[in-house]
Formats: structure tokens, sequence, C-alpha cells
């Protein structure tokens, strides 16, 4: 996707370790707000 | 197949049962032959028939029950595990849970049949909350109904299955080295897919502390932050990065049309 993104013209980077690395360095991170959650079907 | 004879004669209900519950935690072991050949075993007298199913089903709902758990406690990241393995995670999860929350008993019964949904059943019913006892219900029948008629077939036709052991001495090196010739292959494409790549990777790492000391800059306001996960937007405490913003992976192109081209933009996953 990065590299699509960069054929496209974007100036793209990676933030290498992803998601985890941010947390692991103590970055802040925040919750998904609700209206971005996908609502899947549940049978409770 | 000689070989699974001589283990399950040896080991008998011991190696079934490691087969049966590495095959129902996603291994890929060939419970249904073991089974059968269990079966065929016990016509010959070194078995007992009912053991040998109740070792089987034991066995098989230990597995299913510990995916179930799994996925009861982990909400939808186990389903997400399992879901990387197909060609598209982000649909595989949504069809999955659409499907199985329509027909999620009725597959229960037969999943253990079908290679691939005898896995995922079990972490699907625990992410979409199934009560225990009707996961228990169904699923136990299910397995009852796999291991009971593989066992039986292995009973029934046991002469058959000697004659075919013999045949597939003789047929066993010609699939041992298809086997080989094939995982060579496969190898050698992976190693090529990973080269290309590499030779092609020319898109900027930046360390996470080196990402947060830019977002402290002056640089700060050229730069944005997207969340290109796959999965992860499914447990209402999912977290992503203070600030950032989500790219849809399946469908980015209604989602470039948003995307500012003169900022930086920064990527990640997991």
């Amino acid at each position: 996707m990065a590299r699509e993104l960069q054929q496209l013209g974007f100036k793209v980077f990676v933030i290498a370790g992803g998601l985890r690395a941010w947390r692991k360095a103590g970055n802040p991170v925040e919750r998904v707000p609700d209206d971005d959650l996908v609502k899947l079907p549940t049978f409770s | 197949m000689t070989d699974l004879l001589s283990l399950i004669s040896h080991h008998g209900y011991l190696f079934l049962a490691a087969v049966c519950f590495a095959e129902a935690i996603g291994l890929p072991l060939p419970a249904a032959l073991a089974l059968l050949t269990a079966g065929a075993v016990a016509a010959y007298g070194d078995l007992h028939f009912y053991l040998v199913f109740g070792v089987g089903l034991l066995s098989m709902m230990s597995g299913d029950l510990l995916l179930y758990f799994m996925g009861r406690v982990s909400g939808w990241a186990l389903l997400g595990i399992l879901c990387r393995l197909s060609a598209n995670p982000e649909t595989c999860i949504l069809r999955s849970a659409e499907y199985f929350y329509r027909r999620g008993k009725q597959t229960l019964l037969f999943a253990k049949f079908i290679p691939g949904i005898n896995t995922m059943s079990p972490p699907l019913a625990g992410s979409m909350k199934m009560r225990l006892s009707q996961f228990l219900q169904f699923d136990t029948l299910g397995a009852a109904f796999y291991v009971g008629a593989y066992a039986l077939a292995g009973y029934l036709f046991s002469d058959a299955l000697r004659a075919i052991t013999r045949g597939l001495r003789s047929a066993g090196f010609a699939a041992e080295v298809i086997f080989g010739i094939g995982l060579s292959a496969y190898i050698a494409y992976r190693i090529w897919v990973y080269r290309k790549y590499r030779l092609l990777d020319v898109i900027p790492r930046v360390p996470a502390a080196e990402l947060a000391r830019r977002l402290t800059s002056d640089a700060a306001h050229n730069m944005l932050i997207a969340d290109v996960r796959s999965h992860g937007y499914y447990d209402a405490d999912s977290e992503r990065i203070a600030g950032s913003i989500r790219i849809e992976p399946n469908n980015l192109i209604e989602e470039i049309k948003n995307l500012p081209k003169d900022r930086e933009i920064y990527l990640y996953c997991t």
C-alpha cells in the first residue's frame, strides 16, 4: 500500500514497528472513535 | 499410512488424542486419517472402538474449547490473526462474521469436514459471544459426527485399508518425490518474491522515537499519521496513535481522494 501511494506521488513513510513500537516507546495513543469502529454481529 | 498404522498400533490412544487435538487447534495434521486408521486397528482388536471414539471426541472438543475461549477473551484479535493467512484479511473477517451469524449453528455441525472452516468456527463462536452451552451442544454433535464417521469407516473397511496400505507402499516414494519438488518450488518462489520486494523497497522507515520528535517540531503541521491496519477496528477498546486517521486498505481508490499530496504521510499497522 505504501508503494502504491508513493507511485501516485504521495510523500510516504512507514513507522518502523508500527503501533506496537509506538506504544512501547511510551507515546500517546487514543481510543478509536465509535464512528470508525466496524460493527460486527454478535450473538449476545 | 503404513507408518500411521504402526504408530497407532504402538501408541494407540495417546497418538490419536495428540493428532485430533492438534488438528482441532489448526495444526496441519490429518486427524481424519488417524481416526480412519484407529478404526481399522480397532477392527483388528488392538484398540477398543468405543475408546477410539471417546478419545477422538474428547481431544477434538478440547481443542475447540481452547479456541472458543481464546476467541471469547481476545475479541476479534484471534480471528484477525487467522485471517492474515487469507488473501484478503479484511473481507475474511467481515464475511466470516456475517456468515457465521446467519448459519453459525449449522456450520458447527459440519465444520469439521471442511479444512479451514474447522479451525475458524470455534474462535468465531467465542468472538461472537455464542453461549457456551449452545456452542457445546452443536460442536459436540459436529465433532461426534466427524469422529464417528471416520472411525466407523475405518472399522468397517479395515480389510480394504490393508490393501490400500500395500498399494501406498509403492506409491509412497512417488508421492514423496512430488511433495519434495513442490516444496522446493514454493521455497524458490518465496525467495524470489522476497528479493524482488527487498530490491524495490524504497519506502523510508521512521523509528517511533524519531516520529515523536518530529511531531514536536515545526514540521508537525505538515505531517499526517495514517492507520492502515486491515483489522483492529472491531473491538470497542481498540486503540490507535493519537491524532492519526484511518485509511481503509480495501477502499484505497476512494481514500486517496481525501489525502493531501503536500503533506508527509506516515503509515503504520499492527
